[in-house]
């Protein structure tokens, strides 16, 4: 592939994870371009979330490296290239007092100086986030008056505030209904093409992965790379990976292959 | 003019209760957002220690109050995030040893008198123009620093992991919260004291929370409502010799019961 040429945003090795003895992830290696859309599946417990989290800096790995645009974790400063949505955004504290404005504001609030308010390019940033993702009639309303789809696109729009590079959501529809999915998963890929922003979400819903994703990443403790998904959904033991049925989970080869 | 002005000890006493108003709700709308309600608490009681150390060594009070609730509060983060221990559990531990050690340096440098009880329950007669020189220095960089970062530290009550990875030092914001509410709460025994000063951090912010508005809005309510209990407490306490700290307390909660009652779902 010719992407390979490209320091990548995310390049992963030999990344493992180990909790009192127990492997949660082991010898993952990967890398993320600019500008592709991959989507992340695995059964439940499969090491997903302890995956991003690594990625992100927020849980340190037992072993191996994660390096982000080239550098590492470590000497990383460029953080507002990296919009994260977690698992729970959508389930908000609902006293929590803040307008969506405040909320999608907060994506501004890396970028500027010590000593500076909010300039004026601020607010025009903070307003296309918020028309991008078709909540600017919601502006003053509380967040926690919202329903759950309505959140989701409230917590995307703070994280493309900051004007990323690359958008990294963790179970974004935990909490939202079968229409509103559709219209995000709709979203996500018109910012991939449109906005040039890479997409990476973490998700257990098959269906909707066909069509618009470039890869797939299995995980279940180790990583499956397939960079075809469409040839992935043939794949026998694919269903296994949904965590619907645990002693087929149990059965699952743990060799890394490409489907 | 009122004469509840006219006095020079109720002048001293209005600048340092507006001043610590101002303190208490703002830092207090961080603190009760974050879960560390019951901080102030465990921090008033440490300030009590100071207190207790500068009665017997003849130091200032305020100023030693001041250096302990900052230790403790210290010592608080470190143990939250060095040891497998419950957060609430740290801050009883911290809260009666602090109490303990408070009550036996006391009674054996033999200061257990009238003053003592003034620290714990707040006298608006006992404020010196050296007290409100004190609050004044200490509480300008507290609210100068609160102002200056309110928007980090908004963004982290709303969601720490989501604020770490948006490249925001929750760590040393976390660490710089924790140091000016300690300084604000030695600050403000003088006026509330110890035993009270919970109430003015944490009962204002928890009215205002009732109106569902934003931040912004919450945090002027809550303004609102510390100042107005402060300057009506203290007009109370002067006008019928009630103590200040309690006065004032029962005004906040008052004006929290009437914001439950407006904002009945």
């Amino acid at each position: 592939m010719s992407l390979t040429f490209k320091v990548p945003i995310f390049d992963v090795k030999n990344l493992s994870f180990r909790v009192r003895g127990v492997d949660i992830l082991s010898n993952i290696s990967l890398e993320i371009f600019n500008g592709e859309y991959i989507a992340i599946i695995g059964p439940n417990g499969g090491g997903k979330t302890t995956l991003i989290r690594m990625l992100l800096g927020l849980e340190k790995p037992s072993s191996g490296e994660v390096r982000l645009f080239g550098k590492k974790l470590k000497s990383f400063k460029e953080w507002y290239k990296i919009g994260f949505v977690p698992q729970r955004a959508s389930l908000v504290d609902e006293n929590f007092p803040a307008t969506v404005e405040d909320i999608v504001k907060m994506g501004r609030v890396a970028n500027r100086g010590i000593f500076a308010g909010f300039s004026s390019e601020d607010a025009k940033i903070v307003e296309d986030a918020m028309l991008k993702m078709d909540i600017l009639d919601l502006k003053s309303k509380m967040v926690g008056t919202l329903s759950g789809g309505q959140r989701q696109r409230v917590m995307i729009a703070r994280a493309l505030a900051s004007k990323p590079e690359i958008l990294i959501l963790d179970e974004p529809n935990t909490g939202v209904d079968m229409v509103s999915q559709q219209r995000f998963y709709k979203l996500l890929a018109k910012l991939n093409k449109e906005e040039k922003i890479t997409i990476v979400f973490i998700t257990h819903d098959i269906g909707v992965i066909a069509d618009d994703i470039g890869r797939l990443f299995t995980i279940n403790q180790k990583a499956t790379i397939c960079n075809d998904p469409k040839e992935t959904l043939s794949c026998e033991d694919m269903s296994t990976l949904y965590g619907i049925d645990a002693h087929l989970i149990h059965n699952h080869k743990h060799e890394d292959h490409i489907c | 003019m009122l004469e509840i002005f006219e006095y020079e000890f109720m002048q001293r006493a209005f600048i340092a209760g507006i001043f610590i108003a101002i303190l208490a709700s703002i830092s207090g709308t961080f603190i009760v957002l974050k879960r560390y309600s019951l901080m102030s608490e465990t921090l008033a009681h440490s300030a009590l220690v100071g207190v207790a150390v500068g009665l017997v060594a003849g130091y200032n009070p305020l100023w030693v109050a001041v250096i302990v609730a900052v230790l403790s509060a210290w010592l608080i983060e470190y143990l939250r995030s060095h040891f497998t221990l419950y957060s609430d559990a740290i801050l009883s531990i911290i809260l009666s040893g602090s109490l303990a050690l408070a009550v036996i340096i006391v009674s054996l440098g033999g200061a257990f008198n009238n003053s003592l009880f003034s620290y714990l329950f707040g006298s608006i007669l006992s404020v010196s123009y050296e007290d409100v020189i004190t609050i004044a220095l200490f509480g300008t960089p507290a609210l100068v620093l609160l102002l200056l970062f309110s928007k980090e530290l908004y963004f982290i009550t709303y969601d720490e992991e989501v604020a770490k990875t948006s490249g925001i030092k929750v760590k040393l914001l976390n660490f710089l919260l924790v140091t000016v509410v300690a300084i604000i709460i030695a600050l403000s025994i003088r006026v509330v004291g110890s035993l009270l000063i919970g109430a003015l951090m944490v009962i204002p912010t928890s009215a205002a929370l009732q109106y569902r508005v934003g931040f912004r809005n919450t945090i002027l309510i809550s303004l609102f409502f510390a100042l107005f209990s402060v300057v009506f407490g203290m007009s109370l306490s002067f006008y019928f010799s009630l103590p200040s700290g309690a006065t004032i307390v029962l005004t906040v909660i008052s004006l929290f019961i009437l914001s439950l009652i407006v904002n009945k779902k």
